[in-house]
């Protein structure tokens, strides 16, 4: 950690601000939101079009109208969870289902809290698991990808790569795992899954453009994936896995499918919702990582990211005890 | 007089509601609104428990010593909510089907013990049945308006009258998280009206 | 009148008092209630027979009988026997619901055809599992309706399983178990001696199909299994390559 730099007048402003990080985030998302535009067609782009405008709406609603208040839908927080939480939804669900989870995510999570920096949960996630518990058959329908031509509604529909591996890891059935795709095309995005997902490579490489911007910094993704590698392959080392998974297959398609990419670098990360020292971001991560593979190895839902980083969300507070040093503080006796 | 009990009446009712203002009973409160009518019912079946208790707490209250009064209360309590359990099970069968669980816990809910230690016990008979009836339609009052919200947003029915199709129902209001969700506005917009 | 003392014997003699009269009320109130209790818990039980039974004239219902934790409630019209009411729960399921137990009230006609069906008590999640009380028996939907089929001409698994029911849309795991017990029901009254003609093919088509699924989950041994199914699927093939070089 850099030593903070104490000096007399002049200052001059750095240029750093929350819209400029919220645009920068943006930016990252966009190259994996191309390529499930690429594999999921129109669903995708509407998807996100209804997501993003609902939110914006939705906030400069209750901004002006509940709150009565300045509107802040300048800082583009809004147009974020839009982005976030369409990234998180099947990219055919019907269009009033994503306006239910846009009027959640801002009006329950963020603005009831008193809006951006009060909230005490990542309002994407929220909405997104308020909607998978309200409507748990038309969120669990994952369209198939079968590039742009497919239409909104009518995708064929399949089982996502997490919900076979579970399938496979309860039945102990080897076939179910014919239904997996290539390790490639789960690189690349090629699989079911959630819009905005799919596309680890570009997902870790927007999370990379974002340290190196230092809009984030690497402790509580690193946390995070670390601690799904390792619990990932003890879980191999014990024999838990079906007997056509490799230990070391299995590692990767716990860190590169479902939304672990995303919600390590971009939800799990937000400012508001996350603790601030070093120190309590690793334990965050490595929170998260635990919670996400116990509820993947033995809960109800074949994915627990959302989950995972809601509960720890709750504890971000708690995590904020841990605090630096306090310059010239000694050491109680 | 006609005043003061009017006033009892009406304060269990609205200023010192058990669930939107005391925050008391919130076990029965959470678990069983999923619907109006399941609400109705656990509000009535703690109504009567509360008016009994009440009633026969002011009575004995010069019986009991102080340092037994507890479990004396108690076991007054626990004896009407068992006539109310069993009088269920033969007559409203159906309902006692859906709160069977919760009944019992009427037993150790705070609103029948509380208003049993800070009203019956230091007020006459009469009073103190109004006060029970006016603390359990309050509380009847609250919990048929959660389950009417909670099953209209899950279920589009409200006292089982189809409002709009079920298709669009939201199922965690029918769930527990939703329960808190609609604790939590409601009891924002009962403290800003009661604030006007 | 003062307030009594917290002296011992006023304390004793209060709670006492107070205890006596309390349980004296509670026995009053048992003996008054027993009789409608049983009433309303019998009259349940009828209702349930009733509704999942063949509608014909004069029917009447013999004494229920205990078959390997099953309890079979055949019914009469005079002296033929016309069909059966089942209950059965989940209870020893190979496949379990997602959610606690469930019991079912299945009924058969006298040829083993299912009639209709009764969710007794189910604990799964609304909207999904517990969906399985109109799903099985949608008119509109004939791939996942049950009404007026036969365990034994129709595989009562779902389809994911090779099957021939449709399985509640994202409640597989409650489906299977749904199924299981209709086909446990079944069991039940092929295993009495009863004149259904097609009981022995029925018998062996359920066996066949514990065979075959303990086949799949028996363990064999992990890395040879494994591989063969890498190779199949095409996948692995790094593997192959570092170990084999070519291929």
């Amino acid at each position: 950690m850099k030593q903070l730099i104490v000096s007399p007048a002049p200052h001059f402003h750095s240029g750093d601000s929350v819209r400029k990080n919220m645009l920068l985030v943006i930016i990252a998302l966009l190259p994996a939101y191309a390529v499930s535009v690429w594999q999921f067609g129109w669903g995708a782009l509407i998807t996100t079009a209804i997501s993003v405008a609902a939110c914006v709406l939705f906030e400069w609603l209750i901004a002006k109208y509940i709150l009565k208040q300045k509107s802040t839908i300048g800082d583009l927080s809004a147009v974020l969870t839009g982005l976030l939480l369409a990234f998180n939804l099947p990219s055919n669900l019907p269009w009033w289902i994503v306006i239910i989870g846009a009027l959640v995510a801002i009006g329950v999570a963020k603005m009831s809290f008193g809006g951006l920096g009060q909230n005490i949960f990542n309002p994407a996630l929220v909405g997104r698991v308020f909607l998978l518990i309200s409507f748990p058959a038309q969120m669990t329908t994952w369209p198939v990808p079968q590039g742009f031509a497919t239409s909104y509604v009518d995708a064929a529909t399949g089982a996502t790569p997490l919900a076979a591996m579970k399938e496979a890891i309860k039945s102990g059935e080897a076939n179910v795992l014919s239904e997996l795709p290539e390790m490639w095309d789960i690189l690349i995005g090629k699989m079911g899954g959630s819009l905005g997902e799919v596309s680890a490579l570009l997902l870790l490489a927007g999370g990379i453009f974002l340290i190196a911007t230092r809009v984030i910094t690497w402790h509580i993704p690193v946390s995070i994936m670390a601690t799904v590698a390792l619990f990932a392959a003890v879980t191999g080392w014990a024999g838990m896995l079906p007997e056509s998974v490799c230990t070391g297959e299995y590692v990767m398609l716990s860190l590169c499918t479902g939304g672990m990419m995303l919600g390590a670098w971009f939800m799990a990360t937000d400012y508001v919702t996350s603790p601030m020292s070093n120190w309590g971001k690793i334990i965050f991560g490595v929170g998260i990582g635990v919670i996400v593979m116990v509820i993947r190895t033995w809960g109800a839902y074949p994915e627990g990211m959302s989950f995972a980083i809601l509960i720890m969300n709750a504890c971000a507070p708690l995590l904020n005890l841990i605090r630096p040093k306090r310059f010239g503080e000694k050491k109680k006796a | 007089m006609k005043n003061k009990a009017l006033n009892t009446v009406l304060n269990g009712i609205l200023r010192e509601n058990p669930v939107f203002a005391l925050v008391l009973g919130m076990c029965p409160t959470l678990a069983t609104t999923t619907s109006a009518i399941n609400g109705m019912s656990m509000g009535l079946a703690t109504t009567f428990v509360l008016i009994c208790s009440n009633v026969v707490i002011s009575l004995l209250k010069n019986l009991i010593p102080n340092k037994v009064r507890i479990p004396a209360f108690i076991v007054v309590i626990a004896t009407f909510v068992t006539m109310v359990q069993l009088l269920m099970q033969a007559y409203l069968p159906a309902i006692y089907e859906v709160l069977g669980l919760f009944i019992p816990l009427i037993v150790v809910n705070c609103i029948v013990l509380g208003r049993a230690e800070a009203f019956a016990a230091k007020n006459n008979v009469g009073l103190s049945a109004l006060d029970g009836l006016g603390m359990g339609l309050g509380f009847t009052l609250a919990l048929t308006l959660i389950g009417a919200v909670r099953e209209l947003l899950g279920t589009g029915c409200v006292f089982g009258l189809n409002l709009y199709s079920e298709t669009y129902g939201m199922l965690i209001f029918v769930l527990a998280p939703g329960a808190f969700i609609v604790l939590g506005y409601l009891m924002a917009l009962v403290q800003k009206l009661l604030k006007k | 009148m003062a307030k009594l003392q917290s002296s011992f014997k006023n304390m004793l003699l209060s709670l006492t008092l107070i205890a006596l009269v309390a349980a004296a009320a509670l026995a009053g109130v048992y003996m008054l209630t027993t009789a409608p209790i049983e009433e309303a818990k019998v009259a349940k039980q009828q209702s349930a027979i009733m509704q999942v039974l063949p509608e014909m004239e004069g029917i009447t219902i013999a004494e229920a009988e205990e078959v390997n934790g099953i309890t079979l409630h055949k019914a009469y019209v005079g002296e033929e026997w016309v069909g059966t009411a089942v209950e059965a729960s989940t209870e020893g399921n190979m496949n379990m619901p997602f959610g606690g137990t469930f019991r079912l009230m299945v009924g058969f006609d006298n040829v083993g055809n299912v009639v209709r069906y009764v969710v007794l008590e189910q604990a799964e999640t609304p909207g999904l599992g517990a969906q399985m009380s109109t799903w099985f028996c949608n008119p509109d939907k004939p791939k996942s309706n049950i009404l007026g089929k036969n365990p034994a001409t129709t595989n009562f698994s779902v389809s994911k399983d090779g099957g021939d029911i449709d399985a509640i849309t994202a409640s597989t795991i409650t489906s299977r178990a749904f199924l299981e017990v209709v086909v446990k029901a079944y069991n039940g009254i092929a295993q009495q001696p009863m004149p259904i003609e097609a009981v022995s093919s029925a018998t062996q088509l359920h066996e066949e199909n514990v065979v075959v699924e303990e086949d799949t989950t028996g363990r064999k041994n992990c890395k040879e299994r494994g591989r063969e199914n890498c190779k199949e699927r095409g996948r692995c093939k790094n593997n192959n390559v570092q170990e084999g070089g070519q291929q």
